[in-house]
């Protein structure tokens, strides 16, 4: 199949590994983190300091036991999803401080805007999985906010959901409150139920906090995004080609440490390394390196066996207009066509990760269903293909009244919900809005739409006071 | 008055089974065919035009409860006698010469047929000369001529303009129609009125004929839209 992205070819993905093996081996990698140091240490590893060094082997040993593919549960069995191979997932925007408007004015996210994004998610058709923190409330105590996170993730919707790793404590809490969800911890030691995103901190660092979650998510068998965000030009090469052998020995870092912690722990390769903008030293998520580079992770991933993860619909712009659109649909679907698994930041970025909007999340999940349906492959059967109905037609005939057409034409062609293909004197008639503006009305249909998913009220109960108990006890160490 | 739920129902269901059941059953109660057309079948057409405007019927839907209301028309013909056959407006229909794309014009067509129109669709590459036999010989009230191509379009003035010269202007409304026309071009070449879809021809039409003394069609056409 020809690809002009497709640009890797095997000696030139030996290249790149070559040369992260020559980094991990000459230069090491920083993790802050002293059961992870001790780990290397019993496993044989040469560290100096908090930096860690590795041989081929290590690498090699690790890549063995990784699984190419795995299932996360969701509480709700029909909604469980596949990452690997041929199968992918779209999920929402992560991390941003703030929400920006349908007029352009930009506020601090509450947990309210937190509560309606899950709220989305559970009514959208597109996004297969619940993410984490879509947006980061300001109104709620930092220390304790990754309970709340988890507990509107579990309650506000029953797709398959991201984990907390925030930090060794909030993996640990997130497991906690998923043993609880699922009815008892055992029932989750052997079962994926979250996947955690776990970021390197460029160049060739792990922070404490990020590698001691991944230590505890590992060994609770939890699925962990292993991922590196360069910004080439700044915490990377200026070159695409370094940052591939950079963030690849970063990754490969970070997957080495969760199989040694507990050999067969999913992991997934990841990077949205980007360009660092030149003339205002801001990162750039609408450039075409990000597209790039998306596809250069695809196919590292495949290379090493490995599910990967990109972003998705992302965008510099600040607002839902052409710019955001057309940026935002170019990552999305070079991620899906490359072959990306894990398709985070799906919909509702604005503005290099600051801000998350409502309309846009809307538009973009129209364009996870667009992407979807133009990825679907042909069925490419003789009735498929009905040779017979094109004779029955004829030369000059018409196809629109022919009795195929009527039983196809509601399931047949993907349906927009969103995008107009209205004529002049309808789009007159209806005020001539740009797409922004009509899905402005829409967001409060679908929340005024969204019901609650049904859930034991017990484990409901359970998990409140598993909440209320651990911001109790958090409080009282932050006062001592 | 009988209840017509049922066929109204079927009808835009497209159910053809049950709608021509449905009609049939009427017909052995004794329900007059007038009633059964006009207060089923075409009420249940009003209702599918409706429902294509707001998008909850798709175009081959639409089609397929016009083909079905066709098909009942043919079980209540002989039944109906005089006064069902003459729904009393005629329609003729064409793409004007130089223009072979009829989908759109075969959609308006079939649309105002459902509504219990009469209409003379002359087909594709229809020559100003033709339209005025058709005129002469049906004594046809409204005229719609139908382009896709901004290259067409020419012929529609010319059209419009024979029509005048052969002394017919007065007695015929022209509309125009297709892709690129616009209200302005429609009264630029000196047309009636114009309609930008189906659901938009077809009220038009009913309303023309339903007031043929009403001459500001500015206003139907905005009655149309609402």
């Amino acid at each position: 199949m020809y690809d002009r992205m497709q640009e890797l070819t095997a000696p030139d993905m030996e290249k790149i590994h070559g040369a992260a093996l020559d980094l991990l081996k000459t230069l090491g990698v920083s993790f802050n983190e002293e059961e992870a140091l001790e780990i290397f240490k019993a496993k044989g590893h040469r560290v100096e300091g908090s930096v860690v060094f590795f041989e081929k082997s290590d690498i090699q040993r690790a890549l063995k036991t990784a699984p190419k593919r795995f299932t996360v549960h969701a509480r709700n069995p029909a909604k469980s999803v596949e990452i690997g191979e041929d199968d992918f997932v779209f999920l929402p925007g992560y991390g941003a401080p703030f929400v920006m408007d349908a007029r352009g004015d930009q506020r601090r996210a509450t947990m309210e805007d937190y509560d309606n994004f899950c709220k989305l998610i559970q009514t959208s058709a597109y996004i297969d999985m619940n993410g984490w923190m879509m947006v980061e409330p300001a109104d709620m105590p930092h220390g304790t906010v990754h309970l709340d996170l988890n507990l509107s993730n579990m309650l506000l919707c029953d797709k398959p959901f991201m984990g907390s790793p925030v930090s060794r404590q909030g993996a640990l809490d997130g497991i906690e409150m998923a043993g609880i969800l699922w009815g008892g911890k055992e029932n989750i030691m052997d079962k994926i139920v979250s996947v955690s995103l776990i970021n390197s901190l460029s160049p060739l660092q792990f922070s404490n906090e990020m590698t001691g979650a991944l230590i505890e998510l590992a060994r609770h068998n939890q699925a962990c995004v292993v991922a590196s965000l360069v910004m080439a030009g700044g915490s990377g090469p200026v070159t695409l080609d370094g940052v591939l052998a950079l963030q690849n020995a970063e990754i490969l870092a970070g997957i080495t440490l969760a199989q040694l912690v507990r050999p067969g722990a999913p992991v997934i390769y990841g990077s949205t390394s980007s360009a660092m903008d030149m003339k205002t030293g801001a990162l750039s998520i609408g450039a075409p390196e990000l597209s790039k580079n998306i596809q250069l992770v695809a196919q590292m991933g495949r290379f090493y066996n490995l599910p990967s993860r990109s972003g998705g619909g992302l965008t510099d712009s600040l607002c839902a207009d052409a710019q955001a659109g057309a940026e935002s649909a170019m990552a999305l679907s070079t991620a899906a066509r490359s072959g990306i698994n894990f398709i985070l930041h799906s919909c509702g970025i604005l503005g290099s990760y600051i801000a998350m909007s409502f309309e846009k999340f809307l538009i973009d999940e129209e364009i996870c269903g667009m992407v979807r349906s133009m990825i679907r492959p042909l069925a490419l059967t003789d009735e498929s293909i009905d040779i017979d109905m094109i004779k029955q037609v004829g030369i000059g005939g018409q196809y629109l009244t022919h009795f195929k057409t009527f039983q196809l034409c509601r399931t047949e062609f993907f349906m927009p919900a969103i995008m107009s293909r209205q004529n002049l004197n309808a789009w007159t008639k209806g005020g001539k809005k740009r797409v922004d503006q009509a899905t402005e009305d829409k967001v409060s249909q679908r929340l005024a739409a969204y019901e609650k998913p049904e859930i034991d009220p017990g484990i409901e109960k359970l998990l409140i006071n598993y909440v209320e108990k651990r911001k109790k006890s958090i409080k009282e160490k932050e006062d001592v | 008055m009988s209840d017509f739920h049922g066929i109204i129902k079927a009808l835009v269901a497209c159910d053809t089974t049950r709608v021509t059941g449905l009609v049939n059953v009427a017909i052995a109660d004794g329900i007059a065919a007038g009633d059964i057309l006009n207060n089923g079948l075409i009420a249940g057409m009003d209702i599918v035009g409706e429902k294509m405007e707001s998008g909850e019927m798709f175009i081959p839907e639409v089609l397929m409860a016009a083909r079905i209301m066709g098909q009942c028309a043919t079980i209540l013909q002989p039944f109906l006698g005089e006064q069902g056959s003459t729904p009393g407006v005629g329609v003729i229909i064409g793409t004007v010469k130089g223009d072979l794309h009829d989908i759109g014009k075969n959609l308006v067509a079939m649309m105002m047929e459902s509504a219990g129109i009469e209409v003379y669709d002359l087909g594709v590459d229809i020559a100003p000369e033709n339209f005025i036999a058709c005129i002469k010989e049906k004594n046809a009230r409204i005229v719609c001529l139908s382009a896709l191509l901004t290259t067409t379009m020419p012929m529609m003035k010319q059209t419009v303009d024979a029509i005048v010269e052969s002394g017919l202007r007065d007695r015929v409304k022209l509309l125009v129609g297709g892709a690129p026309v616009t209200r302005a071009f429609a009264e630029e070449i000196g047309a009636d009125g114009f309609a930008a879809d189906a659901g938009a021809a077809t009220r038009l039409v009913k309303l023309l004929a339903n007031s043929p003394e009403q001459t500001d069609h500015l206003e139907l056409e905005t009655q149309c839209l609402r």
